[in-house]
Order: structure tokens, then sequence, then C-alpha cells
């Protein structure tokens, strides 16, 4: 495991990479677990509050539904006191452990062949939103550098790849928190708008997952956005969102090597090395757990226990979602980013949902 | 667009970092229960 110490948003990453976050990046405080326990505590509170919700009240929602609301209205009401900051922070470590242990619920040969066909819609989406996204940030006038921010958070995993590219093609800072905000802003919106299309066009729980892995940007948004839709759409959600962010390394790699051949960026000296760093290795776990499972390794009780496992390591994450949204922050990042974020994302949404369907009419999918 | 010295979207975690690698944390934690699961240290788990 590396010794060295990083910054949640990009967990992906390791900071020796050339694409380590530059000398603007204020300087990040190590954390203590004790100094995370209180965090940790309120994530796993909401979570569990939110699945009291769902028994008691008569008012229908999902638990993912309620961690997120009451995250939201914590957010946005009292606010996060600076105690619970270092523990929100682990959300992502939650969401990762979540899908490395959704792994039990995949055979092998699932992974392979849908996982495989996520792979095929993964670049034809890729090349279409990183042209539309680029031709877009023209069109609006947008600085160079946050135009291809918002194309690599949007094509492939939002703030991760951001963060990721962050120190690759050396943006303004100023250009990052734009570029994420929109990214966020726009994940909210998919939280809301992906399930009710879904219902509205009758999507099985599959074609709904494969969608909300392919179209939704943040890796939590889009979990999030899947498990609304059902618990089975959540797994498909996982296994289509892992095969869109193992390409992450290479566009990464290309945007830093397009920024330094035009003299804006450094060069970057070992690709190979490069590729590896910004491999995210937690999907590693997730197919060693998945051939653990397709070797027999488990009897059946036992993968119902891991995959219970996952729900409750998904728990806290949910509410991390809705406890990192500050709605105010979003609205406030200024309309053209936004406006090409939203533009851009529609136009994604509906070339991925059209590649669903033609993968299932062509009985490419099961 | 917001100007340079707008305060910026500030996330409750932005500041702080973990003294770990996360992705090899979460890979090691999860393989970990998956063995202690395997061989019966822990039991039924229902969510």
């Amino acid at each position: 495991m590396s010794t060295q110490t990083i910054p949640m948003p990009i967990a992906a990453n390791s900071p020796a990479s050339p694409a380590a976050p530059s000398d603007t990046t204020p300087p990040l405080k190590p954390v203590s677990l004790a100094a995370m326990l209180p965090g940790i505590v309120l994530l796993f509170s909401i979570g569990i509050l939110g699945k009291i919700l769902q028994h008691v009240l008569p008012v229908h929602l999902e638990y993912v539904l309620w961690a997120i609301i009451l995250g939201l209205i914590v957010a946005n009401s009292i606010g996060v006191a600076r105690i619970f900051r270092p523990g929100i922070a682990t959300y992502e470590l939650w969401l990762k452990l979540g899908i490395v242990l959704v792994g039990a619920r995949f055979l092998l040969q699932d992974v392979l062949h849908i996982g495989g066909l996520s792979l095929l819609l993964v670049a034809v989406e890729l090349i279409l939103s990183l042209s539309v996204m680029t031709l877009l940030g023209r069109i609006f006038k947008l600085p160079p550098k946050l135009t291809s921010l918002l194309a690599i958070g949007s094509s492939i995993c939002g703030v991760t790849a951001i963060m990721a590219a962050q120190g690759a093609i050396e943006p303004d800072e100023e250009d990052t928190s734009t570029a994420i905000a929109a990214i966020l802003t726009l994940g909210a919106i998919a939280l809301f708008t992906f399930p009710a299309v879904g219902h509205m066009l009758h999507m099985s729980q599959q074609a709904y997952g494969m969608w909300a892995g392919l179209a939704v940007d943040n890796t939590a948004e889009s979990v999030v956005t899947g498990a609304l839709y059902g618990q089975d759409a959540g797994k498909w959600t996982v296994l289509a969102k892992t095969a869109r962010s193992s390409f992450i390394g290479f566009v990464v790699l290309g945007y830093a090597v397009y920024w330094a051949s035009q003299g804006k960026a450094a060069h970057v000296a070992n690709k190979p090395l490069f590729l590896w760093q910004k491999f995210p290795k937690f999907i590693l776990g997730f197919l060693a757990i998945s051939v653990l499972a397709t070797a027999g390794f488990f009897t059946k009780g036992q993968l119902g226990s891991l995959s219970s496992l996952s729900q409750w390591a998904f728990l806290p994450a949910f509410a991390g979602v809705g406890l990192r949204t500050n709605l105010k922050d979003l609205v406030g990042q200024g309309w053209r980013p936004l406006a090409v974020g939203v533009l851009g994302e529609i136009f994604i949404a509906i070339v991925t949902l059209g590649l669903v369907f033609w993968s299932y009419n062509h009985g490419v999918s099961r | 667009m917001a100007t340079p010295n707008t305060p910026r979207t500030e996330q409750p975690h932005s500041s702080h970092r973990l003294p770990i690698n996360v992705d090899l944390f979460a890979v090691g934690i999860g393989l970990m229960l998956a063995v202690l699961i395997r061989f019966g240290v822990i039991h039924q788990i229902s969510f």
C-alpha cells in the first residue's frame, strides 16, 4: 500500500505521478482516525435513519433517496460542522468498498459479456462526448482548459477524472473549481431526472442500470442514480461505471500530451507508469471478488452476506452524496460552464440511451 | 463565470486527506471481509 497521503477526491491516483496536484493546490491536512470518527458516525446515522424512514413513513421512498435528502437538508440548513468534515471525506472509501464487494453478485461471464459490451459503448460515448463538449466550450467561449476539464469530467468519471487531470494539464485553480461545481450540479440533477425517465420508458433494471453507469458522470452520483431505480439496476450501474472509469488514464494522458505539445503543461516522461498510476485500482478488487464468486469460493449464503455488506458500505456513501452537495455553491458558478455542461449531458444521456436500446434490440445485451 | 476572488465551492472533504491510498485500502478491506465470511469468522449478514 502506498505510504503517501492523498486527498480523497483523487483517491484513484497516486500523488507520485506527473499529474500530481500542482503547487497552486493548497496544502492538505493529514487526518487521524479519531478525527474521522464523528463524520463517519454522522454518515452511518443518516443512512440508517433513511432506512428507518423508508419503513415507518406512509410515503414510500427508498432509503437511498432518504439518505440523500437528509444529507442535503443537513448540509444546506445547519451546515456541516468542521468536526464532521474529515469523516465525511471517507464517503469515497465506503463507495469503493461497496463496489469491490458487489463483485460477489457477478459471475465472471457476466462481467466479461456485459463489461465487454460496456467497454464498446463507453468507447463510442467517449468519442462523442469529448467532441461535443469541446465544440460547446468553443461556442460558449469558455477558457480552453476549463473546456478540457469539463470534457474529461463528463466523459469519464466526474470529479475523480477532473482531479486526475488537474496536475496533468495545469489549469487555473478557478477552472478546476468551476468544472467540479458544474459536474456536481449535473450529478444532482441526474439523481432526480434519470429514475423518472427510466420509469417513463419502462426500462428494465439491467438496461436502466447500464444507462445510468454510462451517462452519469461522478461515480457516487452514478451509483446512487442506479440504486434509486432498484437494487438490481444499481448492480448493473456499478459494472458499466467501472468499465467507463477504466478509461481515465488514456483520456487524461491524451489531454496531457496535447497541452504539453502546446507548451502549456509539463511533458509526461513515462507513459505506461502514468497509465498505471491513473488506473482506478478498486476495479481490481471488484474483479477479484467476482472471480472468487465464479470459482465457487463462496456458498450461496456467503454470497448473500457479501451482497448485504456491499449495501451497508453504500449506505454512508449515499449519505455523503447529500452532505457534500451545497446547493448555494452549485447555483453560484456562472451560467456558461453550467450551460455547456447541461447541453453536453443532455446529448450524452440521449446518445447512451440510444446505445443501450440499440444493444438490447439487437440482442447484444440480455 | 465567477471571478477569481469569489469564494469557491467548498466540499466538506476538500481540505482533508487520509493517510492511505483509498483504492488499495478499499480492496484490502473488501478481500479481508470476503475471507472472513468464507471461513466462517463473520456469520450471516443481512441488510
